[in-house]
């Protein structure tokens, strides 16, 4: 395929990213004592998208041997790439001023946030449109993408910051049960969304099918169902649900907690791999 | 205005790669960068086979898909249909590589630039005729204006009912008999 790994890392810095200014928010929101939490996702944001956007240079040689040239990318707002270029120069300074005023200890402004908010879906969504408007992939050309890349990016946005949350402020972060039910929630939305990608994409076309064949039995096989499937929603899924949903209990053990710091981690490498595999499986149409 | 387009005849090409090799010279590619890609192609049930040589290159496509994608106008498409690259515009972003559907866009080592065939283009108008129609020992390639009811390759896709490889895919202006 065109794209390897860097892009894989950048797509999915840029949704966790978002998905970590939106969970500060709603921390902001919901949890107003829980500022550890909230500094965390507001802290995460620009480090995850400024490390993101660094591979994207990276990876875009002639640019890198020319930087001046990246301010062409504005040009052209009939290309999503320049779409999401629009989106960026929004979110990342939007981000990157309230993790100041957070370091500074000053208030963020309602009007900051919102805007965060915003674009930050914006940011987490063309990520799936990027790929989703490229017909020459029948993988990546369906409805269903740019919706399942938004949905692992507020997951995996909300498991970097619980991870901080887990590990710096557990009492408070196993009380915030609205938090712990919505990362289980979602979880259960990734796998019915994935499970519609793929079944709606292999009926589509020979080579839609060939793909998805690839992850399901094919050589991308082993990471697809123990690193997708397993390590990032159904351990995840099984980790935070039994706790939330069956026991009702606030846990305090050690072995509760590095169970659930598992989970939260599953949840972040199976965020990546959804990425680079849907970058390394897509086959392009054939045409002879 | 010119509408510049190339027949390939399968039919009469060999499969010497002459093509490729002057082309390369042509813009200046390293051995193991190619403008010109080679597809095998094998149909028919044994014993009725056939095997087919197919060169495959930029299709110079009507609203190509590659310069739609591209984020700062590097890709675009002069008056006369040739689909080029500005080298002092593209990031190397590789989107445009994703977005051909005949895969025939390749990065250039050296400078990171996104490339392909450009009809060999001086700065200003079109190789008449492109290197790979001139080095080609059969004559399997005709170059011309498609627009042009009465030049060369119009007629001879008149004659050999020349397609495009793919119709559903793009409007294409290169056709090839097969
Ligand atoms: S064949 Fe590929 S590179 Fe050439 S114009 Fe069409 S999409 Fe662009």
């Amino acid at each position: 395929m065109v794209w390897g790994s860097m892009i894989a890392w950048y797509l999915f810095l840029a949704g966790a990213s978002a998905g970590a200014f939106l969970t500060s928010a709603f921390v902001e929101a919901k949890y107003p004592d829980s500022t550890v939490m909230r500094i965390a996702g507001r802290l995460i944001a620009p480090v995850f998208l400024g490390i993101g956007l660094l591979m994207l240079m990276l990876d875009a040689e002639a640019g890198l041997h020319n930087p001046l040239r990246f301010f062409y990318l504005i040009m052209n707002p009939g290309s999503v790439m320049t779409l999401g270029v629009y989106c960026i120069c929004v979110f990342f300074p939007v981000a990157l001023a309230a993790a100041v005023l957070e370091v500074l200890k000053r208030p963020v402004p309602k009007w900051l946030t919102w805007t965060g908010i915003v674009s930050a879906f914006c940011v987490a969504a063309y990520t799936g449109f990027l790929l989703g408007v490229v017909k020459a992939c029948p993988l990546w050309n369906n409805a269903i993408l740019p919706i399942l890349f938004v949905v692992s990016a507020l997951s995996a946005g909300l498991a970097v910051t619980s991870l901080v949350g887990l590990i710096l402020d557990r009492k408070r972060f196993e009380q915030m049960w609205l938090v712990k039910k919505g990362h289980v929630i979602l979880s259960a939305v990734e796998m019915v969304v994935l499970f519609t990608m793929l079944v709606i994409v292999s009926s589509g076309s020979i080579e839609g099918a060939a793909s998805v064949q690839s992850l399901l039995t094919g050589e991308y096989a082993p990471m697809f169902w123990g690193g997708l499937v397993l390590l990032g929603l159904v351990a995840p899924f099984a980790i935070e649900g039994y706790p939330v949903f069956i026991t009702r209990k606030v846990e305090t053990s050690t072995t509760s907690m590095v169970v659930s710091v598992i989970g939260e981690s599953g949840v972040l490498v199976g965020g990546f791999l959804l990425r680079l595999l849907v970058i390394m499986a897509a086959l392009p149409v054939m045409y002879l | 205005m010119a509408r510049y387009g190339m027949l390939i005849n399968t039919k009469k090409c060999v499969g010497c790669f002459a093509c490729r090799v002057a082309c390369q010279m042509a813009n200046g590619l390293q051995s193991d960068e190619s403008f010109i890609h080679f597809k095998e192609e094998e149909t028919g049930v044994y014993p009725n086979v056939h095997a087919e040589v197919v060169p495959v290159q930029c299709m110079h496509c009507e609203n190509a898909p590659c310069q739609q994608v591209c984020p700062t106008h590097a890709t675009y498409t002069t008056d006369s249909g040739v689909v080029l690259v500005d080298e002092n515009k593209c990031i190397g972003c590789k989107y445009c590589m994703a977005a051909c559907p005949y895969g025939v866009r390749i990065a250039i080592k050296e400078t990171g630039v996104i490339e392909k065939c450009r009809f060999c283009w001086d700065g200003s108008e079109v190789g008449n005729p492109p290197r790979c129609v001139n080095t080609c020992i059969s004559g399997a390639r005709v170059f011309g204006d498609l627009d042009d009811p009465n030049s060369d390759i119009s007629q001879e896709i008149a004659a050999t009912n020349a397609r495009p490889l793919a119709s559903h895919l793009t409007d294409a202006k290169i056709y090839y008999v097969r």
